[in-house]
């Protein structure tokens, strides 16, 4: 994997974790898997020229592969490495560490929104109780390092504030739309059947991830009634739908989410016939981001399977997420609480300040 | 009653038919044994998206049983079969196969095959045998609108013009033949001529599925060396955005593949949205392939027309209330990996667009939805 320090190529390195999550195996995966067998630990130390023998790119995939982590705490995790493995002896050049391994990990991965915003939180949380408290550096280091690991908790806890804020809008009889695989969301309905509420989930094929099949496998151990349709379908099964769950990958200033490509049909279609489209998201996912239009953000691209021979001068719309707009969204789900669109602004100005 | 499309269950099909044309009770073709589960419990499979699957040439196991037996058909076709040696469906079987033509036009020209073998003397037998024959094709796949539409105006056409004319016997049922070959030949002609005043230089045209009607809209646009770029859907499960986009490649149309989940996101690009139909319905509404509403509501929420091709043999006597108001027309959806079993699956080929088209291109003229039931009167009175 020392090829990955430099930029990736144009595919999105975040879409093809999410794809290695959901167990899809892709030739780029299989061939990393295959270097990370090959590669001990310790070669990686000289195989980058640097003089520190610690590589916090690797630290970052070594917790990103795991399937229940969200990248934004792989993120932290990884910092929190740099961190021990840091020799500094004054607050400012940990800072200055810190930063130099925020900026090589927001580099690596340009398209990924909660890596960058998990980066920002924390460098932010670190600048500021490092001014304020007058403690020796060693407390000081391990008051953040205690940080970070919590910050792991934090998230894991965030899921199960959100699953249980949204309860009170599953109700019995209802039928949920659901698009993409969040953990989320996935978190919010195992809640719901866990409470014994009686619903039924359509899900979207998900092209060309396949999250459908694999949230469909999921729910069915949870008893929970599925049925699949096509992406093509949405418009056609809307009438016996009560309400519209997404996850996202990044909540931006005006209230929008950047979620998995397709989101934004649907919250029209929903719109459209006066569905209710439910985000569900943690806070550290709240980006600085303001895309004015669809093209607007850093272009995430991934590889689509036809199936089929495509000639060599069609070209493919590869992108692999959209902007949904907040008009077309009705409540937002997070582990601060049930905002609406509007009130994401404000809390991002908490958050960041 | 749904059949499952097989040449080779049609005999067995006829055997239980008690009007069928083709009493051949005495021997059933050895071909019919492989789909006995078939007789009482179909699948359900729409035999009209069975066909269009064909025409789009995925090979499926099914048929590929279907190629087999029709050749294995055509090469005892010297054996006699007991009774009348011509049966409408197999006729009609024929004709569907052939890629270019659509389903009604390949219905009519079954009907002409009847009045042709026809040993009638007189307008009303013939008549009578072909409403026979027209019942027959229409009972086969009861889910095809351009069938059932196809058949009736025919029929209208017959008995309406035997009415009128007072010529011996011969010469009227040679008229008939010869609307019946006429029929449907140059309508796709007319339309792409009319379209191509909307079709502007620079124009970015999103397509869904694989009309031919739209398909020869782009040709002739292609041909009057108009500069135009086409978003195709992928159009799942049938793929026919991969075949569109490799037919329009060889014209040099600039194309590109979305998935069917990425057209609001590339919706801002596009000038036009043009589908083709599978029937237009008496509220101006048109039944098209899976997607075609959802593409028009995300069309009209950006301001987009939605242009629609339709032939006129397509109009038909229908008005559905909602999505779930037609005979269900099924297909087989693959998702590349096993699906578990207790989980259902959302398998209608088709949906109904209400509302938001902009315009119906037909060779009966450019018409606005609200106009389409005018039309529909005049054809059926």
């Amino acid at each position: 994997m020392a090829d990955k320090t430099q930029t990736p190529d144009a595919i999105s390195a975040y879409y093809q974790t999410r794809a290695a999550h959901h167990g899809v195996i892709t030739s780029d995966w299989l061939a990393q898997a295959q270097a990370a067998v090959e590669q001990p630990d310790s070669s990686v130390f000289h195989d980058l020229g640097t003089e520190k023998p610690f590589n916090v790119i690797d630290e970052f995939n070594g917790w990103r592969k795991q399937p229940d982590l969200a990248e934004a705490v792989a993120a932290i995790r990884a910092m929190a490495a740099v961190i021990r493995a840091s020799e500094a002896t004054t607050m400012m050049e940990l800072e200055i560490e810190l930063k130099k391994a925020s900026d090589t990990l927001k580099s690596w991965d340009k398209t990924s929104i909660s890596l960058t915003a998990g980066c920002d939180l924390f460098i932010r949380y670190v600048t500021r109780t490092s001014a304020l408290e007058y403690e020796d550096f060693n407390s000081a280091k391990s008051r953040l390092l205690e940080r970070a690991e919590k910050f792991g908790e934090i998230s894991c806890k965030a899921r199960k504030i959100i699953a249980m804020l949204s309860q009170d809008f599953i109700f019995d009889g209802c039928t949920i739309l659901v698009h993409g695989l969040s953990r989320v969301v996935l978190e919010v309905l195992k809640t719901a059947a866990q409470n014994n509420k009686l619903f039924r989930v359509l899900c979207t094929e998900g092209r060309p991830d396949g999250t459908g099949v694999l949230l469909s496998n999921e729910l069915t151990k949870l008893d929970i009634p599925v049925k699949l349709l096509l992406d093509s379908a949405v418009a056609y099964s809307m009438d016996e739908v009560d309400m519209v769950f997404v996850g996202a990958d990044g909540v931006v200033e005006s209230g929008g989410i950047i979620n998995m490509m397709g989101t934004y049909q649907i919250a029209l279609v929903a719109h459209s016939m006066n569905k209710p489209v439910y985000v569900a998201a943690e806070s550290y996912k709240f980006a600085r981001l303001y895309p004015l239009d669809q093209k607007d953000m850093a272009p995430a691209l991934r590889p689509i399977e036809f199936g089929v021979k495509i000639p060599a001068k069609v070209e493919v719309e590869r992108s692999a997420r959209d902007y949904t707009p907040p008009q077309y969204l009705t409540l937002l789900f997070t582990d601060l609480g049930v905002l609406s669109p509007s009130v994401v602004s404000d809390e991002l100005i908490q958050l960041y300040l | 009653m749904w059949r499952r499309s097989a040449s080779f269950i049609l005999d067995k099909h006829q055997n239980n038919k008690p009007i069928s044309l083709t009493p051949s009770i005495g021997s059933p073709p050895p071909l019919s044994a492989s789909v006995a589960d078939e007789n009482l419990n179909p699948n359900h499979i729409s035999a009209y998206y069975q066909t269009r699957a064909a025409h789009h040439e995925i090979v499926t196991s099914d048929w590929l049983e279907q190629a087999q037996a029709a050749v294995r058909r055509y090469l005892d076709q010297d054996s006699p079969v007991s009774g009348r040696p011509f049966s409408v469906i197999e006729e009609f079987d024929n004709w569907r196969q052939q890629p270019a033509l659509a389903e009604a036009v390949a219905a009519i020209r079954a009907l002409a095959a009847v009045i042709r073998a026809s040993e009638a003397n007189t307008m009303m037998e013939l008549e009578i045998e072909l409403k026979k024959a027209s019942d027959t094709l229409k009972a086969w796949d009861t889910t095809s609108i351009s069938l059932t539409a196809g058949c009736d105006l025919f029929m209208r056409y017959v008995t309406r013009t035997s009415a009128l004319e007072s010529e011996d016997f011969n010469s009227a049922k040679s008229r008939v033949l010869g609307r019946a070959e006429k029929f449907g030949e140059i309508s796709n002609k007319i339309i792409a001529t009319l379209s191509q005043d909307f079709i502007f230089d620079g124009c970015t045209i999103l397509v869904h599925g694989f009309s031919r009607v739209v398909f020869e809209i782009l040709k002739t646009a292609a041909q009057n060396k108009k500069l135009f770029r086409v978003l195709c859907t992928e159009g799942r499960p049938d793929k026919t955005g991969v075949l569109l986009a490799k037919e329009l490649a060889k014209l040099d149309v600039p194309v590109k593949l979305l998935i069917d989940s990425a057209v609001a996101y590339c919706m801002d690009e596009v000038d036009m949205v043009f589908v083709g139909a599978d029937g237009v319905v008496e509220s101006g509404g048109v039944i098209n392939m899976m997607g075609t509403y959802q593409i028009a509501i995300v069309a009209h929420s950006m301001n987009k027309p939605v242009y629609v091709a339709a032939e006129s043999y397509k109009f038909a006597r229908l008005y559905p209330l909602d999505q779930k108001d037609l005979e269900p027309a099924l297909q087989p959806i693959d998702f590349g990996v096993s699906v578990p079993p207790k989980v259902e699956v959302e398998r209608s080929a088709r949906d109904y667009t209400p509302q938001f088209l902009t315009l119906l291109f037909t060779d009966l003229g450019v018409l606005t939805p609200s106009v389409v039931s005018d039309e529909l009167i005049q054809l059926y009175l």
